[in-house]
């Protein structure tokens, strides 16, 4: 019967064994009424390794914490086990009380016998029961040895990958708080999609504007180094500790020029607004060059990229006049103003069919998957505002100008939104609702009525009625999808969602972080948003790496896994269980003077789960804190009889 | 009483999600906050929900380890059960007067033991179970509260003194007053959350008055683990409804209670709840009657599509609520506008208002930064500075400045922190 | 002294545990042959720990998780499948595999709390003593002979 620490555990220690103080609290009365405290204490006295045992009306008072403080002063324990209200209450109340009597916080154990004893059980059997987790926790206090937790150096420096509006957004928010920030950027533009843009819906801002503004208090940030046309190309090391290697080169090779941008045009001046294309970070190269930076913290910004409808999809590429929203967008910029009715390219546009949800929303069974299988299940968030301000725009501009919109359902959700569709009604703008199993047919007219096309639907609005809008344009309010960031993805093990964005942690209460400690990610590579929620997640991005950056290094808990040296026959069966990317590996060492493998923890990347201690056939392997020794000393303690025996001689063995 | 002024670095108006979250990024990054909530205990509307969409987490579980992380973090200290009565600035910085409604218990002797809580003899309708269940007049606010402070509801308590006596540290303290103390910042940040629209003010939907016609928090409460009743029943005569409906945008989205805005959230928690209901009522009809699905957010679509495969009926339609059925039901009246238009009478055993999204009412937060047309915080700079508001040096995250979901609210209580923290550097 | 048998609950540090303690906080009574041990995930223990369980004179095992809110990722699912080995390995030794219990249990979750811990009372007042089963069904013990529990 193991009821207390045997040698192998006490080696420690001038007397040879560690001092168990143990600390019953009456909670007033809470546990004192249901739990004979005495009798627990007169039982506690009686496990070999328990030096002192103490009880108080409220250990959580000063007094109480007082007798801790006193034992662990003069030596009287060097364990403590305190046996109160559940842990979450005081645990650390009592961690900090021996912190300030000069002992290791992580020498202590708790007992709860409050929540999980006396507010559920009464008389006799509480009392047992008290006695049987305190003996439990007395044993795995002899079992605790001091830690500390894991502190990693990490650099003040932020890479932030991309520099469309989250990537600038997040950059000036660190560079602010003195990190120095190096900005990743495939084209030789700052601004991404948000440049292509004329106005920011809903609320109209000049996109050109906001760009430069942003773009133009990064170029002049002494801390933010811009590379463009640049691509990760390396990757190692861990959070604080990045080492990435970056691949430029000249555009028009494999880096192109964004969009209107073209080598034979004389290159715009450094920060100068290019309509459609973004603020020119200046510098191109002539020769590809490749360099590394060592930085503590990626964070991604890589954006997305408007779904190309396929040939066909709603006459796209099929006839002349289809187009996508983007498209169309840059089209009307350019358009001249003046006169009732729009024209583009010399060309009366008297009717427009705007068509939502191309490319979102799609329905496995409805809709073609494309050729890699892919459908696009998710709502691109973006594409009803985006349209209602397009359409908004056009009737209040060209007021012989007729749109019809063709809509599943109108998703103007943010502040400001709902006010651009009733603006939108008001500007006469015809909606027409459509089920996804009847889309909207897009045709070549056929009858010389003056339109070039036709847009015909079962509408829902008008109890599915067919209804035929002759149009001169159709434009497709095109989903986002991700960029391509698959090298990424592989380099530095990113998890991606069955939707092909990157995937946060948790995605309601840690959206901007990765399962990958000290990466991040902000603004469209996580799921479609509009500017200002892009910007939004941006600094929140910014504020969790500023967290760590600003102090200079991470602490980690030091509950992560050990190896025992000396029992490591090197089976390698932990690093098969192991559940983290990096966190345990087998690595040559010298045994005796001969080359033998051994199981390695990475603490800066385990994550403390214990699925390796479970699979070590030798035992070596352990989380520090949460040893498999400790947790069979408690369950020895509980079924052990011992401190019951004068009351029943004869108890069989336990 | 003034007793004293106590300096921070920031000043954070609520402790709801918006505002923990706000203020553990800004101890994290070494600054000392203070966190003043109204309410006697810190959690805001999240810690009240069952589960989340659209992970079903349940709300609880996520909830309290951040409630936790922000009571026990040494930068951040808690102010509950506080008003702010007004802001204004002092130089650079701010300065806010709070006031300490009496608890008429000690906080710091309070252990949270709940003696007095057995030992009342009075029995109240309890708010944090919907009205459904009864509480205390002398209480913890709910299970998972912090603090786990009593207070004394002195509109129901009648001074029988029990609760005095078997208090073990002798905190009861019938004769607390309020205490006025200043805390003094160099920045803020306005978490004060939001309301949900009054139900009274739409006879539309019967204004409170129909049996069986009940609001999604109550709902909240009907399905949460450890709510009222432990199931799904009828509140009128206990029966397990049949028929549950949901009438979308009941009070957003609509001139006539002058909120046009969309609460933004709506359609996502009355189909979560729609599918947890499906869970704990399989053989029920359940129907949602909307104008627009606006299911916008990341996994959302999917979550709305997933609903409607298991058998949720989605009618567009914006029904009224015309009176009781013979068996307690609720009827409805509809033009059913994808049949034809015709108007179609509909009878439920239960109907939930999807009620929306207002601002928090405490007069002194709403002082604290001008509003827009809308009632919420303005911010002047949506597209690049969401968390700015209009006063130098003052922040705003989450449903302060508009409807908004939880993951957005994480989004910008992140942002707001940022911007407090450049503005604690410049 | 307690007559029935021991129940061991392994319960997560992050849902199951405050999950017990709700049940403290609402002062629902439940039997006190219960013991629970806090841990970070139930991953951690081996096969042969439960049935060391078993030998020295547990009568059930509930492992309380988080199921797949788990917070260390992969680990929830390594744990389901470890289960099945354990299943395997106690029929090998003539236990019943209604002894031990695989559930999730949420901070909240307190009439499931209450529901497993009844649920599991109930299998082993069935039962009795691990090793009965074998008895009754005439298989000699091969792992000497089982503890009669405390």
């Amino acid at each position: 019967m193991i009821m207390a620490g045997e040698n192998e555990y006490g080696k420690e220690g001038a007397a040879g064994r560690r001092k168990v103080g143990v600390y019953v609290c009456h909670c007033g009365g809470n546990i004192s009424d249901h739990v004979d405290v005495g009798e627990v204490c007169r039982r506690i006295e009686k496990i070999p390794g328990v030096t002192s045992v103490q009880n108080n009306v409220f250990m959580c008072s000063d007094p109480g914490q007082e007798l801790i403080m006193k034992d662990i002063r003069s030596g009287a324990a060097d364990r403590v086990v305190v046996a109160s209200c559940a842990p979450n209450l005081h645990e650390a109340t009592f961690r900090n009380a021996i912190s300030r009597a000069g002992g290791n916080p992580y020498i202590y154990e708790h007992a709860n016998i409050r929540e999980q004893v006396s507010w559920v059980h009464h008389g006799a059997a509480a009392t047992e029961k008290a006695i049987r987790l305190i003996a439990a926790a007395a044993a795995k206090a002899e079992r605790l040895e001091p830690l500390t937790p894991i502190r990693l150096e990490a650099l003040r420096h932020a890479t932030v990958v991309g520099g469309g509006i989250a990537g600038l957004k997040a950059a000036i928010d660190l560079a602010k708080r003195g990190v120095e920030v190096a900005i990743i950027e495939t084209s030789p533009f700052l601004g991404g999609r948000a440049a292509q843009l004329d106005r920011l819906a809903p609320s109209g801002e000049s996109a050109a504007q906001v760009i430069s503004e942003l773009a133009g208090r990064v170029l002049n940030h002494k801390s933010i180094t811009v590379h463009t046309c640049a691509r990760i190309r390396t990757y190692q090391g861990y959070i604080g500790n990045f080492r990435i290697g970056i691949g430029r080169e000249a555009p028009g090779g494999s880096g192109e020029w964004n969009e209107s941008g073209k080598k034979d045009k004389p290159a715009p001046a450094r920060g100068e607004f290019v309509p459609f294309a973004g603020v020119y970070a200046g510098e191109v190269l002539e020769i590809p060059e490749e360099f590394s930076i060592d930085t503590g913290i990626i964070l991604l910004a890589t954006g997305f990229k408007p779904y190309e409808p396929r040939r066909g999809e709603y006459g796209y590429k099929e006839f002349e006049g289809v187009v996508t929203l983007p498209e169309f967008i840059k089209m009307l910029a350019l358009a001249g103003r003046g006169g009732d009715t729009l024209e583009i390219g010399g060309r009366q546009i008297k009717s427009v069919a705007m068509i939502h949800c191309v490319g979102s929303r799609m329905i496995p069974g409805i809709h073609e998957e494309d050729e890699n299988g892919r459908l696009n299940e998710y709502c691109s968030r973006t594409c009803c505002t985006a349209t209602l301000q397009t359409a908004t725009t056009i009737r209040k501009t060209w007021p012989r100008t007729n749109v019809f919109e063709f809509y599943r359902d109108i998703r103007t959700y943010g502040r400001g939104q709902e006010e651009l569709y009733a603006e939108a009604a008001r500007a006469s703008v015809m909606f027409l609702r459509f089920d996804p199993e009847e889309p909207p047919v897009v045709g070549k007219s056929e009858d010389n009525d003056g339109y070039a096309l036709y847009a015909r639907v079962k509408d829902k609005l008008t109890f599915g009625e067919e209804i035929l809008a002759p149009v001169d344009l159709v434009v497709l309010s095109a989903g986002m999808e991700p960029n391509d960031v698959s090298d990424m993805v592989a380099m530095m093990k990113l998890p991606v969602g069955a939707d092909r964005f990157l995937q946060e942690v948790h995605p309601k209460l840690r959206p901007v972080e990765l399962s990958v400690a000290g990466i991040l990610l902000a603004g469209t590579c996580q799921a479609p948003m509009d500017t200002g929620e892009a910007c939004a997640a941006a600094s929140a991005a910014a504020v969790k790496a500023s967290a760590v950056l600003s102090r200079g290094y991470v602490e980690l808990d030091p509950f992560v896994a050990e190896v025992d040296g000396d029992k490591c026959r090197g089976t390698g069966a932990c690093v098969q269980a192991c559940l983290k990317e990096g966190a345990l590996e087998l690595v040559e060492t010298l045994d005796g003077g001969e080359k033998a493998l051994r199981a390695q923890v990475n603490a800066a990347f385990c994550i403390g789960c214990g699925a390796c201690a479970a699979v070590c056939p030798e035992g070596a392997i352990n989380v520090k804190g949460w040893t498999l020794n400790q947790y069979e000393a408690m369950l020895d303690a509980i079924v052990s009889d011992d401190l019951f025996e004068e009351e029943r001689p004869h108890a069989t063995a336990g | 009483m003034e007793s004293g002024v106590k300096k921070f670095d920031a000043l954070v108006l609520g402790g709801g999600i918006a505002g923990l979250e706000a203020a553990l990024n800004l101890a994290e990054l070494n600054f000392s906050v203070a966190v003043v909530e109204k309410d006697a205990s810190i959690g805001g509307k999240m810690i009240r929900l069952s589960k989340v969409f659209p992970t079903l987490d349940c709300a609880s579980c996520i909830t309290t380890p951040k409630m936790a992380a922000a009571a026990h973090h040494n930068n951040i200290t808690l102010f509950t059960y506080c008003d702010l009565v007004s802001l204004s600035r002092n130089g650079r910085g701010l300065r806010a007067q709070i006031r300490q409604k009496p608890r008429y218990v000690d906080a710091d002797k309070c252990i949270g033991c709940r003696q007095c809580e057995y030992a009342c003899p009075v029995y109240v309708s309890d708010p944090e179970q919907g009205d459904f269940a009864a509480r205390k007049a002398v209480y913890i606010p709910f299970s998972n509260a912090i603090p786990q402070i009593a207070l004394i509801d002195t509109q129901n308590c009648m001074l029988c003194g029990k609760c005095e006596k078997v208090c073990p540290t002798g905190a009861v303290d019938y004769l607390q007053a309020p205490q006025d103390f200043t805390i003094e910042s160099k920045t803020a940040v306005i978490a004060t959350g939001f309301d949900v629209t009054p139900v009274e003010n739409k006879p539309l939907y019967g204004a409170g008055k129909i049996p069986n016609v009940i609001t999604a928090l109550q709902m909240e409460r009907l399905l949460a683990p450890h709510g009222p009743y432990n199931r799904v029943l009828r509140p009128s005569d206990g029966k397990l409804p049949d028929s549950v409906a949901y009438i979308q945008c009941a009070g957003s989205r609509d001139q006539t209670t002058g909120i046009p805005y969309c609460s933004r959230v709506c359609c996502m928690y009355a189909i979560k709840q729609a599918m947890l209901l499906s869970g704990s009522l399989p053989l029920a009809d359940i129907t949602i009657y909307y104008i627009d699905i606006r299911a916008f957010g990341k996994g959302y679509e999917q979550f709305y599509q997933n609903a409607a495969a298991m058998g949720i009926q989605f009618v567009k339609a914006k029904p009224v609520i015309v009176g009781s059925g013979e068996g307690g039901g609720v009827v409805l009246r509809y033009e059913a506008q994808e049949d034809g238009g015709r108007i179609v009478t509909a009878e439920h055993d239960l109907v939930v208002l999807s009620l929306g999204l207002v601002p928090g009412r405490a007069p002194g937060e709403r002082a604290a930064a001008p509003t827009g047309p809308d009632g919420f915080i303005a911010v002047p700079r949506p597209r690049t500075a969401p968390a700015v508001t209009e006063v130098e040096g003052v922040f705003v995250a989450g449903t302060a400045c508009g409807p908004k979901d939880i993951v957005d609210t994480i989004a910008e209580a992140g942002a707001a922190a940022m911007e407090a923290s450049n503005y604690l550097r410049e | 002294m307690n007559k029935t048998g021991k129940i061991l609950i392994l319960a997560t540090e992050s849902c199951a545990y405050p999950g017990a303690n709700a049940v403290g906080q609402a002062h629902s009574s439940y039997p006190a042959n219960t013991y629970i041990l806090r841990v970070r995930a139930p991953v951690l223990f081996p096969e042969r720990f439960y049935l060391e369980c078993f030998e020295k004179g547990i009568w059930g095992v509930i492992i309380m998780s988080c199921g797949v809110e788990c917070p260390y990722h992969g680990a929830y699912e390594a744990l389901a499948k470890r289960m099945d080995r354990v299943f395997a390995m106690m029929k090998q030794r003539g236990l019943d595999t209604q002894r031990l219990r695989l559930t999730s249990i949420c901070t909240v979750c307190t009439r499931s709390f209450l529901k497993e811990v009844q649920q599991m009372n109930e299998i082993i007042t069935k039962l009795g003593p691990p090793g009965a089963e074998r008895a009754r069904a005439g298989i000699p013990g091969q792992n000497g002979v089982m503890a009669s529990g405390g």
